[in-house]
């Protein structure tokens, strides 16, 4: 099993990292984004997502490499517009995805995890993407809610 | 989530240095309250991706708070080559993933405006 992510931030950011402004481009007319970056050293392998959110990690916690991840949205399937009235307003647009992701898991061994480990590599096949969800957006929320 | 130093509501004062702060809500964990929505339509409506229910405050797809600008959410699986680094052992592998991009302004943990985009993996 192999579950990656960059843990929780001191401010208790829930799995949430910093990323070159590059990394992103939207077009919201055309129902389009792409989400790609590189070489993020800032990721675990904590094997499943209850050995991440555990404090303890039983099963050990990883550092790994991910050296590619590029999402592509695409097409209009539904526009949404909401506004809470308070703290968040967005207007979005539901469409669909697809991922490319290429990940690295060095060998491990006592006491970063349990047993040692063999590495692992992992290069997903786009194709195979089944888009349970996807939209992007324009928002505001919080002190900046307007 | 380290906000980013070349493009600050800068006044000069270089060294604050200030985070992204989480979204208020909280979904709970098994360890604990974690900070964010699960995956769905922003109005909160039912979902599949929400075992969770409906929010009638809207569900905010952002994980960071005091935040304006562009959001992009996934819920997908999909499958590739797994491979063991020491054998060179191959096998079909299947993943799942809830993966966001947050890219505008957001008032950081200093009180201050910061440019900057954001991952959620």
């Amino acid at each position: 099993m192999h579950s990656y992510d960059p843990g929780v931030s001191p401010t208790l950011g829930f799995w949430t990292i910093e990323i070159p402004k590059g990394s992103v481009e939207v077009d919201l007319d055309r129902g389009e984004a792409v989400l790609h970056i590189e070489n993020v050293c800032r990721v675990f392998d904590a094997f499943t997502v209850p050995n991440s959110l555990n404090p303890l990690h039983p099963l050990g916690l990883v550092s790994a490499f991910l050296k590619s991840l590029r999402i592509e949205w695409k097409g209009i399937t539904k526009r949404t517009s909401f506004n809470n009235g308070t703290t968040f307003v967005g207007n979005f647009i539901e469409n669909s995805a697809r991922i490319a992701v290429t990940v690295r898991t060095p060998d491990t061994k006592p006491p970063f995890t349990p047993a040692a480990q063999d590495g692992f590599h992992f290069v997903a096949d786009p194709a195979s993407t089944v888009s349970n969800f996807a939209q992007i957006g324009h928002e505001s929320n919080g002190a900046l809610f307007s | 989530m380290p906000a980013g130093a070349d493009d600050d509501e800068d006044d000069g004062h270089k060294e604050t240095c200030g985070l992204a702060l989480p979204l208020p809500h909280t979904t709970a964990g098994p360890f604990g309250p974690l900070h964010f929505y699960f995956p769905g339509p922003i109005d909160g409506s039912a979902a599949a991706t929400d075992g969770t229910g409906t929010h009638a405050e809207g569900r905010d797809p952002s994980t960071i708070t005091n935040f304006e600008g562009f959001v992009g959410q996934v819920d997908l699986t999909f499958s590739g080559t797994g491979m063991d680094t020491k054998t060179g052992a191959t096998a079909p592998y299947q993943f799942h993933t809830d993966t966001r991009f947050m890219k505008g302004t957001f008032i950081a943990s200093d009180e201050r405006r910061h440019d900057g985009a954001f991952a959620f993996i």
